[in-house]
């Protein structure tokens, strides 16, 4: 039941926002059964021709982001020859342009934020002499230097497993199991297909990008300014992350909302308090539903950026921006253009590729036949557009195509958001649950758990935030926790497994956690589901 | 009409008072002023046209009945035990006296009456305990009323108040002044024993925005810590009463909260007509400024402001002085300062023709932008804050890009921040920033005022000596590498000179002279923005080393201001060093409640005659002492020989290890 229903309500949606995560493989692995094989890595070339019988591969993928890259080594690791094809791009957005650089942004402003914080300092009994200086460039260069790494580790894991890989970007011709390299015109064929090209910034009509002062996520983390006022278009993770960067290194932000609620992708709940901890106290304001209708981009220091704003109802022009940048965060939208689609008879919606719970491409999102051995994973079909999502998808249609039936559970699957605090989050939101548990007809518990009573998240002098668990009171399984706090993102874990294992309250109540951690904020709520207290 | 008084969340208690229905004008505005308390004590309003048997109790109290509450002495105290009365039902009371001693989760604390009255009836027995809020005693106000007072508790505590108190509203009859609908009042809240007033540091809701119960609204900065303070209650701030920054009694409204959102205007209009309580009075008459027609281009705003001073001139004297050297009418002259009050920069801009000077040098690098129509040229913050000052944007110059108003530009405008100073000619010093002007006190520095002014009423006398500090700097010297401290080393040497002369350890009372049995050593330290006296108990039993280590446990605490109330009031005789300063000789302010102060100056040095040595002078180092006492039960000859007694143990200070 659970993909069928993923699906319709993700594609009902305009644009669905690309979450920023650092991922590793390992935090994919929940929605999965354990590995049910354990076949050792042939340390040969792929191209074994007696092994594909009249194909150069048995698996070829087209895109190597973080889903192609998952899908690539569990190929390998089922003794699959596998290609994949990376459009110059190994590690796509994920790791050039998206989870990994930012990352490495907001370790650096979170810490210029930390240190230029001397009331809380104060608090630690420490005190920062002079100002806290920091050097653009210095910080920018450790978010490109970063991606450099993981990128070339990325490259390497493939390299060492044997996957061969092409430069170019492959795109499909119109016949099955054929691939062609767009740059060679080279044509390699494949008994299964891959496609996991992922996305692209959304750019809304009107708007004019110099990725200078008017810019997607691509430019912004570049850094190649810190402005003095910014303005960021969409309230979801990316531009509550960046607001996060922005703030911390001086600038100070309006964000411009369409819909009527800023954040409006959050658990409500779990929304208001982000708006206390990560808006209102810091030089941020916004605006809700209005259109950036017009952006223009400016020149430093001769003419501002423009932004004409109308109402999301009304139409009607309400307020003109002079600002010194406008960061464009509205979302991503695939990169599937001119490969091949329509050739092979496969309809797209807004871009994004129809497939079943398997990840079997189909010709058309109503009532769409299975194009047979074609698969597509990650933001391409828009079910969940995170890269450990991805790669979770790329592995079950490696399973799949080796026999195994696997589809992935997306309730299970954990998001974060990294600003400071964190947010992270697994399951639909309170809103969504209510709606869920009505229809289903079933009772939904809630229970919390508070920062402000644990010893770890005092003694850090952080005690802002909470844990909220949502869970089935007829079964005790755990539907969705929702967390603001300190490293949320961190403890959204043994809440995912939870969901993925199908774990109720009373037994996470009885589970034993570590004292004094963080934790233990999770453990308070799991006990409070089931009437019993944690302090 | 209902009442709850001394209500408790997590972070922090809450005095709120809600009417539901009308209710009598005079009630209203006697309850909105009460005399300053220290406690959650309130009155209760008696009510004189209800007959129902829910409301027995003010029919009872016809006569004028206070009640005291269980105040919260901490902010986790859920309840409290008396653990003694100092007063008897029947005994007159006075306000600042105090009447019991209340036990909470943290320390035993003594409870003061706020007000004058006679103790009608004790409901909380010692040994008892209560919850924070609940009902302890009843006060009468005249001697006459006790009975009446007292039967009207019987009948009635707390609680069932609480539960009477949803009165048919149609009951009531229509008030003058009072608004017609649900609207509750926040009060400032009692966030420790000793505090008196409370400062918003900043209100974390504005007025229109919706609360909920549970939300943290506003930020109070208490004599100890600054706390959040929670609603709990659902509503509209309908009219905050008490801006950021701006001080408030305990007990004293500082919003209204509407019930519903549409009363918001009513109740906001009402709230202007609760006269005396601090609201902001300079930002108000800033405001026709911000009502004259925006379309004025921003800089000709700046003129019309001028003349709506009203013929005052408010300037600065350096302004006034330049002004007449520069033969510029200072009435013409539009101010930028607090309050609009001209500044010496008005003058100059003033007297260049209106062209500032900064602007004449930033042209050649930023060439002017005009920001299109409908514009508003200011940063977010710098919006919120105009906003909050109630500052026209357009009257403020920017200096951000593209001559963008930023927050430095509306916090100077305001006052709250000094102008960046001009670049100073290469080499010459940079030009020093003087305060100006009235800083309001914090809540640390007003107590610290209130306690001076409260010794007043002690007779003191001063002794001072000079100690020959050569032995004890020897020693000092040897024991340093151990990590044992001067201060340590001088609490001990105090402590053991006072276990023989304990007169100096003891506190005066009307009775007789108490001593402490303890001997707590508080001495004082200059923290950023106050001072205070954390103590080291029992100074002459513990040893050095661990005297040293509480010592800098005791500072950091003092710093970070989590000192617990027992840990800077627990002290018997204080100290008073200023002797790393240098000082040659000073003397103190005995705090109340102690019999002496000791206030130790530097080591000097001086050449004295010794037979002995080869020259017949030789070098000692000395550092004088001043012992102020209260002479009602300590006198000179305790005081010359307890500080001889002290010369003896500096002199010896192997003792002291």
């Amino acid at each position: 039941s659970k993909p069928l229903s993923t699906k319709a309500a993700i594609h009902s949606k305009p644009v669905k926002m690309k979450l920023f995560i650092a991922t590793t493989l390992l935090s994919a692995a929940a929605a999965f059964s354990p590995a049910r094989t354990n076949t050792p890595i042939r340390s040969v070339t792929s191209l074994d021709a007696s092994k594909c019988g009249n194909f150069d591969f048995d698996v070829i993928i087209v895109g190597c982001g973080v889903g192609g890259h998952g899908a690539a080594l569990h190929s390998r690791a089922q003794d699959l020859t596998t290609a994949v094809f990376s459009g110059q791009d190994v590690g796509g957005t994920c790791v050039n342009r998206g989870c990994v650089p930012s990352k490495a942004l907001l370790a650096a402003s979170g810490r210029v934020r930390e240190m230029r914080d001397s009331a809380h300092l104060s608090e630690f009994g420490i005190e920062v002499e002079g100002e806290v200086k920091y050097d653009r460039e210095g910080v920018a260069g450790h978010a490109k230097q970063l991606a450099n790494r993981v990128k070339g580790n990325l490259e390497g894991s493939l390299v060492a497993l044997g996957v061969d890989i092409v430069d170019g970007r492959g795109v499909l011709t119109g016949t099955a199991h054929e691939v062609k390299d767009e740059n060679s015109g080279k044509i390699y064929t494949a008994k299964d297909i891959i496609l996991a090209p992922g996305s692209i910034p959304f750019v809304p009509p009107g708007v004019s990008v110099d990725e200078k002062t008017v810019y997607t996520s691509d430019g912004a983390l570049e850094l190649n300014s810190v402005p003095e006022w910014v303005a960021i278009v969409g309230s979801g993770y990316i531009g509550l992350e960046f607001s996060d960067v922005y703030t911390a290194l001086g600038s100070e932000v309006t964000f411009i909302e369409a819909l009527p609620n800023i954040m409006p992708t959050f658990d409500r709940e779990i929304a208001k308090l982000a708006e206390r901890l990560l808006i209102r106290e810091r030089p941020i304001d916004y605006r809700t539903g209005v259109f950036a209708s017009e952006v223009t981009p400016g020149i430093p220091g001769e003419k501002p950026v423009t932004i004409k704003m109308i109402d999301a109802n009304t139409k009607e022009h309400v307020e003109t921006l002079e600002v010194d940048a406008c960061m464009i965060a509205t979302g991503r939208v695939p990169n599937t253009q001119n490969m091949g689609l329509e050739e092979s008879g496969i309809e797209t919606v807004r871009g994004f590729i129809a497939v079943d719970e398997k990840m079997r491409v189909l010709t058309k999102h109503e009532d769409g036949e299975v194009v047979p051995n074609v698969w597509c994973i990650g933001d391409a079909n828009g079910k969940m557009m995170l890269a450990h999502a991805a790669s979770a998808q790329g592995i079950s249609a490696i399973e799949n195509i080796v026999g195994r039936e696997h589809a992935v559970n997306h309730d299970a699957i954990p998001a974060a958001c990294f600003t400071h605090p964190e947010i992270a989050m697994v399951g639909p939101t309170e809103e969504q649950a209510i709606e869920r548990a009505e229809k289903e007809g079933w009772t939904l518990g809630k229970s919390t758990g508070s920062f402000r009573a644990n010893s770890k998240a005092l003694a850090e002098l952080e005690g802002n935030g909470m844990a909220k668990v949502l869970y089935n009171k007829d079964t005790g399984k755990v539907v969705a926790v929702h967390i603001i706090g300190i490293h949320a993102a961190d403890l959204i874990q043994e809440c995912s497994n939870a969901v993925a294992a199908g774990t109720t309250v009373q037994e996470l109540s009885m589970m034993v956690h570590t004292h004094p951690t963080l934790c233990e904020v999770l453990d308070e709520a799991f006990k409070g589901a089931v009437g019993m207290s944690a302090h | 009409m209902k009442f709850i008084a001394g209500i408790s969340s997590t972070t922090a208690l809450l005095c709120l008072v809600s009417w539901q229905g009308a209710v009598q004008n005079n009630a209203v505005s006697a309850f909105v002023a009460p005399k300053v308390p220290t406690n959650t004590l309130t009155h209760l309003f008696p009510s004189n046209n209800d007959i129902t048997n829910a409301m027995r109790l003010e029919t009872a109290l016809n006569a004028e009945a206070i009640k005291i509450t269980m105040p919260a002495l901490s902010s986790t105290m859920k309840e409290g035990r008396v653990v003694s009365w100092l007063k008897s039902e029947g005994d007159a009371i006075e306000a600042g006296e105090a009447i019991m001693v209340v036990e909470s989760d943290k320390a035993d604390m003594d409870v003061e009456a706020f007000e004058d009255g006679f103790l009608a009836k004790i409901i909380t027995d010692e040994g008892e305990t209560a919850e924070v809020g609940a009902v302890v005693a009843l006060i009468a106000a005249e001697e006459a009323d006790i009975e009446a007072v007292a039967a009207g508790g019987d009948a009635a505590p707390a609680p069932a108040a609480e539960e009477a108190a949803p009165a048919p509203a149609a009951e009531a009859p229509a008030a003058a002044a009072a608004p017609d609908f649900d609207f509750s009042q926040l009060d400032m809240p009692a966030l420790s024993s000793t505090m008196k007033e409370g400062k918003v540091v900043s209100w974390l809701k504005g007025e229109g925005d919706a609360v909920e119960a549970g939300e943290a609204i506003m930020v109070v900065e208490s004599d100890k810590a600054d706390m959040d303070v929670e609603a709990f209650e659902d509503g509209f701030i309908a009219a905050i009463i008490t801006d950021e920054g701006e001080s408030a009694a305990v007990g004293t409204p500082v919003a209204l909260i509407a019930a519903n959102e549409a009363d918001i205007p009513a109740l906001k209009a009402y709230a202007a007509t609760l006269g005396g309580a601090p609201a902001a009075a300079a930002p108000a008459a800033a405001a026709p400024a911000a009502a004259a027609p925006k379309a004025a281009a921003p800089k000709a705003a700046a003129a019309p402001k001028a003349a709506s001073a009203g013929g005052r001139v408010v300037a600065s004297p350096l302004a006034k002085k330049m002004a007449e050297e520069m033969g510029v009418d200072l009435s013409t002259v539009a101010g930028s300062g607090p309050g609009g009050r001209i500044t010496a920069g008005d003058v100059t801009k003033a007297a260049s023709g209106g062209a500032p000077a900064k602007k004449a040098a930033a042209a050649p690098t930023k060439p002017k932008w005009q920001p299109a129509e409908g514009v508003v040229a200011a940063t977010p913050t710098a919006r919120a804050l105009a906003k909050k000052a109630k500052l026209d944007l357009a009257s403020i110059e920017g200096t951000g890009e593209f001559g963008r108003v930023t927050a430095d530009d509306v916090k100077i405008a305001t006052g709250e921040m000094k102008p960046k100073s001009k670049v100073a000619a290469p080499g010459a010093p940079a030009p020093v920033e003087l305060p100006d002007g009235l800083v309001p006190f914090t809540g640390m520095q007003r107590a610290v005022s209130n306690n001076m002014v409260a010794t007043l009423d002690c007779p003191v006398f001063r002794a001072s000596r000079e100690i020959e500090m050569d032995a004890f700097n020897a020693l000092y010297q040897q024991v340093k590498p151990k990590g044992v401290t001067v201060s340590a080393l001088l609490a001990k040497a105090v402590a053991k000179a006072i276990e023989k002369h304990p007169i100096v350890n003891s506190s005066f009372r009307p009775e007789g002279t108490f001593f402490n049995k303890d001997i707590n050593i508080a001495m004082a330290v200059a923290i950023d923005g106050g001072l205070i006296t954390p103590v080291l108990k029992y100074a002459n039993e513990r040893d050095v080393l661990e005297l040293g280590e509480n010592w800098k446990e005791l500072v950091g605490k003092a710093k970070s201001g989590t000192l617990s109330p027992d840990e800077y009031n627990s002290g018997t005789f204080t100290i008073s060093n200023m002797g790393m300063f240098g000082v040659a000789q000073f003397d103190a302010i005995l705090p109340a409640g102690q019999g002496g102060i000791l206030a130790v100056a530097g080591t000097q040095e001086h050449i004295v005659p010794c037979k002995q040595s080869v020259l017949g002078l030789k070098k000692i180092s000395k550092m004088t002492v001043t012992l102020t006492c209260d002479h009602r039960q300590i006198y000179g000859a305790d005081a010359a020989l307890f500080l001889k007694t002290l010369n003896e143990v500096m002199m010896n200070p192997s003792q002291l290890l």
